[in-house]
């Protein structure tokens, strides 16, 4: 690989489970800019087996579009030299089965709780939680044949603050060590202890002959203290150890290429970080969400800190397991058209059976993005827990923290034929408050991006600045009580230019002024004496904001949304609110 | 371009992959020619294990527990047997739950192991072994028709193809089934009833192919005892006539159907093998460019089930209903019909 300096042209592949996405970032001047991109079928499994076919195919059209010479003598040409090749060549993924784990710990609300926040944080499924609730007759057995049945590939072992609970955790660790040495030696689940640290060494000596044992700090060292990061690293690296080099083909690409595989996770939160820097606001976070066929990926990064959740459910895979979970009505309420379920849990079973697919009727679109608005929920409620958001970006109990901007990736949700429906889909699912610009990664190149930044920072901010997310607007959506179609919020739009419009928002409704991509203005906003825009209640203020594709919207149906129960007056709401849109 | 496919061949070469679900021992070798029901690997699954309680159970104390042990470790034990006792007359007694050794002793407690079970795993299909790989699985070859489908309900079975009804948009009614269906692979055109598939039980068929399955039987058809395929997936879709008309040109015929769609990470395709009396089948090349004239089945929208052929690959993206614009093809859906599909939505039919 050339030195980090020298990198004027790098190609990034996006191994998706259903899209492979191929980027080609070069230098072009002082700034980096995505020269071309292509994007195939995933093949890493049957018929095809093997990721390198798309990846080889869709080199092929980045040939054709760009009339260089990516791939040469059986592999990709690095570096570069003259019209030949690329000076680096980095592979990021997600299209592989994750961590199937095992959560072993001692209380819900507090080891465990902490266990399950560090399992979400990478690429990574909780098989069965053990601990001693629920009154087991014979817990150490009924523990050991939960692992021996399961054989995972690995049990997160916590439990205990520092200096705290001692036999309970070895209890547990026995039960573990119980089930490994059942298991033929391959099969054995590597065991990352991250409990009470007065154990490490007990601990590695229980377990240490019979399988691998990886101890870190302890994800609760104290009742009020959670510290998750070097759990997360430890089940990341065994992601990659475990499923990243052994996916189909990949033994492939990581020969062309002498950079590290990444997950899709992680490079996208990378961004987020970034974009939060960028902002430089202490008082909200930013939020960034990755709606892909077969998870979802929520980043965020408040007061500095970064947070990753990915949750084991897309718009396309393991559909049926969450409806199975969650019931259909959750889906059916979003759904603007009459439908039965028999009908819509056909179309959820056709569509996990054919992933690749694409909704080509209006029933179907809607059916998907009902999907959307339902993974985004459940990522949201599971991811959120775990963020430290501190006073300034809380505006209400129970809602969203106040994030600014919002990112919005993956092919679930970019690819909506209208704007509008990936804006309304976005907000419906999260339900932002506050004041938030809506940036979509249209060309779904922000996880490439991320992975850029392990290598060359420079050159994955200019990316991201070169027009790689499109604005969809800024979204203003005030909390508080008030009666349908009283006024909720009094606004003057001044645009740039000086041409001005005095505004009103109704409480209940979703309204839209014009404010087009690029264009910005400055708001003078009067909310009412209850209601809060991300400036205490009845305060109000100027702010510049950025106009989008839908425009400037003012989010005013409430927080939490609620949905007419009568199943004919929620369809003509959503539908009002479609229209609203431009959806 | 890549774009999905299917196989709904008449004459082609046929590899079936058959793999143990635990490392096992393989018990035919390469060249072998095997039969359906031949069994090809075994496995020796995990045995059953119990952990004694002894101190607890005897409410004796921890430390003299072991005193009260009338086993020690590594005799074999009988279901019944007395594991340890406390006092003559009316003592408290552990007994073994089942047949087994006894695998560790310690801290008041035992470890017992139950007899290991051995996991059969049958060629399903006729052929030859042309690969054997140690402690996993064969791969058969057969010539004959092969027609991959959807949706199945993860059972396997072998038996003779009866085609039941007339038209690919016509249901396997109960009222279809009889006495003269018992050990046949009953084909249908579009879906089945909860009635049907009760009937079917009843009547001891050996499998069922179907267009489509209704969502609401999943559940009833996983329980059902023998394999259920839909070539469509789910609903109500009619069986795609290219397909249908196939499965009628082979009625009668032997053939071995496996319903597996393995899982979310690992899927697979069920699929129906029909073995033929001759030596030498089609090559299928599913890696060449697709070509006017093409076989193509539709996977979305109102034609969703539909075959036909690519009349034209097209130079601008195709409108869809949703306002989506994608790459893709028209294709001739018979009687003169012209549809423009999205590539992601077809799927070439070898």
């Amino acid at each position: 690989m050339a030195e980090a300096h020298n990198i004027d042209s790098i190609l990034i592949v996006d191994c998706g489970t259903v899209i492979t996405k191929l980027l080609l970032l070069e230098r072009v001047g002082d700034a980096y800019q995505f020269v071309a991109q292509a994007e195939t079928q995933t093949t890493g499994k049957p018929p095809w087996n093997d990721l390198s076919i798309g990846v080889v195919q869709g080199v092929q059209e980045l040939e054709s579009i760009t009339g260089r010479t990516l791939y040469a003598r059986g592999r990709i040409a690095v570096p570069c030299t003259g019209q030949e090749g690329v000076d680096a060549f980095m592979v990021i993924l997600s299209a592989v089965q994750p961590l199937r784990v095992v959560l072993a710990g001692l209380v819900r609300e507090m080891s465990l709780e902490s266990g399950r926040r560090a399992v979400r944080g990478t690429y990574a499924t909780i098989e069965a939680t053990l601990s001693r609730e629920g009154n087991l007759r014979a817990p150490q057995e009924t523990w050991a044949r939960t692992i021996r049945d399961l054989m995972p590939d690995a049990v997160l072992l916590v439990g205990g603050v520092d200096g705290g609970a001692r036999r309970p955790v070895l209890e547990l660790a026995e039960a573990v060590a119980l089930a490994s040495s059942m298991l033929e030696e391959e099969r054995r689940p590597t065991v990352i202890y991250a409990g009470n640290t007065a154990l490490r060494s007990q601990v590695t000596k229980l377990l240490g002959d019979i399988t691998h044992v990886v101890t870190t700090d302890n994800v609760r060292p104290t009742t009020d203290t959670e510290h998750l990061g070097p759990a997360q690293s430890a089940l990341e690296e065994l992601y990659t150890e475990e499923r990243l080099r052994t996916a189909p083909g990949i033994e492939g690409l990581s020969a062309w290429s002498r950079l590290p595989l990444l997950p899709v996770a992680t490079a996208f939160s990378h961004v987020v970080d970034f974009l939060w820097h960028r902002e430089g606001n202490a008082d909200r976070g930013v939020l960034g969400v990755d709606v892909g066929a077969t998870t979802t990926t929520m980043a965020a990064t408040f007061q500095g800190r970064s947070y990753v959740s990915v949750y084991e459910h897309g718009v396309a895979n393991g559909l049926i397991d969450w409806v199975e979970t969650h019931g259909l009505d959750r889906i059916l309420r979003w759904i603007p058209t009459e439908m039965d379920e028999e009908s819509l849990l056909a179309m959820l079973y056709n569509t996990e059976l054919q992933p690749s697919t694409i909704p080509q009727t209006t029933q179907e679109l809607w059916v998907e993005l009902a999907v959307v608005r339902e993974m985004l929920r459940a990522t949201l409620s599971t991811a959120g827990p775990a963020w430290d958001i501190g006073e300034a970006a809380m505006q209400a109990t129970n809602v969203m923290p106040r994030t600014d901007p919002i990112l919005i990736s993956g092919g679930g949700i970019v690819l909506s034929p209208r704007p509008g429906q990936s804006l309304l889909a976005i907000l419906d699912g999260l339900q932002p408050v506050g004041i938030s610009t809506l940036l979509l990664d249209s060309s779904r190149a922000v996880p490439a991006i991320g992975a850029v930044a392990a290598i060359k920072p420079l050159a994955a901010a200019s990316a991201l600045e070169s027009g790689a997310l499109v604005s969809l607007g800024t979204v203003i959506s005030p909390v508080g009580q008030a009666k349908l179609g009283e006024i909720v919020m009094r606004m003057g739009i001044t645009y740039d230019g000086g041409r001005a419009l005095n505004v009103e928002a109704h409480y209940g409704e979703i309204e839209v002024w014009p404010l087009l991509d690029g264009q910005r203005a400055t708001l003078e906003i009067h909310p009412g004496r209850r209601i809060d825009i991300g400036m205490g209640p009845g305060q109000g203020g100027k702010v510049e904001v950025l106009g989008g594709l839908v425009g400037l919207v003012v989010d005013a149906r409430g927080r939490p949304l609620h949905l007419p129960s009568n199943p004919d007056r929620r369809r003509r709401t959503l539908n009002r609110w479609i229209w609203d849109v431009g959806g | 371009m890549i774009i999905q496919h299917c196989i709904a061949n008449p004459l082609t070469t046929i590899r079936t992959p058959r793999r143990l679900s635990h490392p096992g021992t393989v018990l035919t070798r390469t060249g072998d020619s095997v039969e359906p029901s031949q069994i090809v690997a075994q496995a020796v699954m995990l045995p059953d294990f119990r952990i004694v309680d002894v101190a607890q159970e005897l409410d004796v104390p921890l430390r003299s527990a072991n005193s009260y042990f009338k086993v020690e470790r590594g005799q074999a034990i009988s279901e019944g047997d007395i594991l340890a006792s406390k006092g003559r007359f009316g003592s408290r007694v552990c007994q073994a739950p089942f047949t087994g050794k006894v695998a560790g002793v310690g801290r008041g407690r035992l470890l017992l192991q139950g007899e290991p079970q051995i996991v059969r795993l049958n060629a399903l299909v006729p052929g030859y072994i042309v690969e054997a790989e140690p402690g996993e699985g064969v791969v058969i070859e057969t010539v004959g028709g092969f027609i991959q489908a959807l949706w199945g309900n993860g059972y396997e079975a072998h038996g003779v193809l009866r085609m039941l009804v007339r038209e690919a948009a016509h249901p396997i009614r109960a009222t279809l089934i009889n006495a003269s269906s018992q050990g046949s692979i009953l084909i249908g055109g579009s879906t089945l009833d909860e009635g049907t598939i009760e009937h079917a039980k009843e009547m001891r068929v050996r499998g069922m192919i179907v267009g489509s399955v209704p969502a609401g039987l999943i559940p009833q058809l996983r329980e059902a005892g023998f394999p259920v395929i839909a070539t469509e997936g789910i609903g109500t879709t009619p069986m795609t006539q290219a397909i249908f008309d196939l499965l009628r040109s082979l009625d009668g015929r032997e053939a071995s159907i496996s319903g597996d769609i393995g899982n979310r990470w690992h899927p697979m395709r069920p699929y129906i093998v029909i073995p033929m009396p001759t030596q030498v089948g089609r090559a299928i090349q599913t890696d060449a460019p697709l070509a006017i004239g093409e076989r193509v089945r539709l996977l979305r929208g109102t034609y969703r089930g539909r075959s036909g052929t690519i009349q034209k690959k097209l130079a601008k993206r195709v409108q869809l209903e949703t306002g989506a614009r994608l790459p893709g093809a028209a294709v001739d859906i018979g009687e003169g019909e012209l549809v423009r599909v999205p590539y992601v939505n077809l799927e070439r039919l070898f």
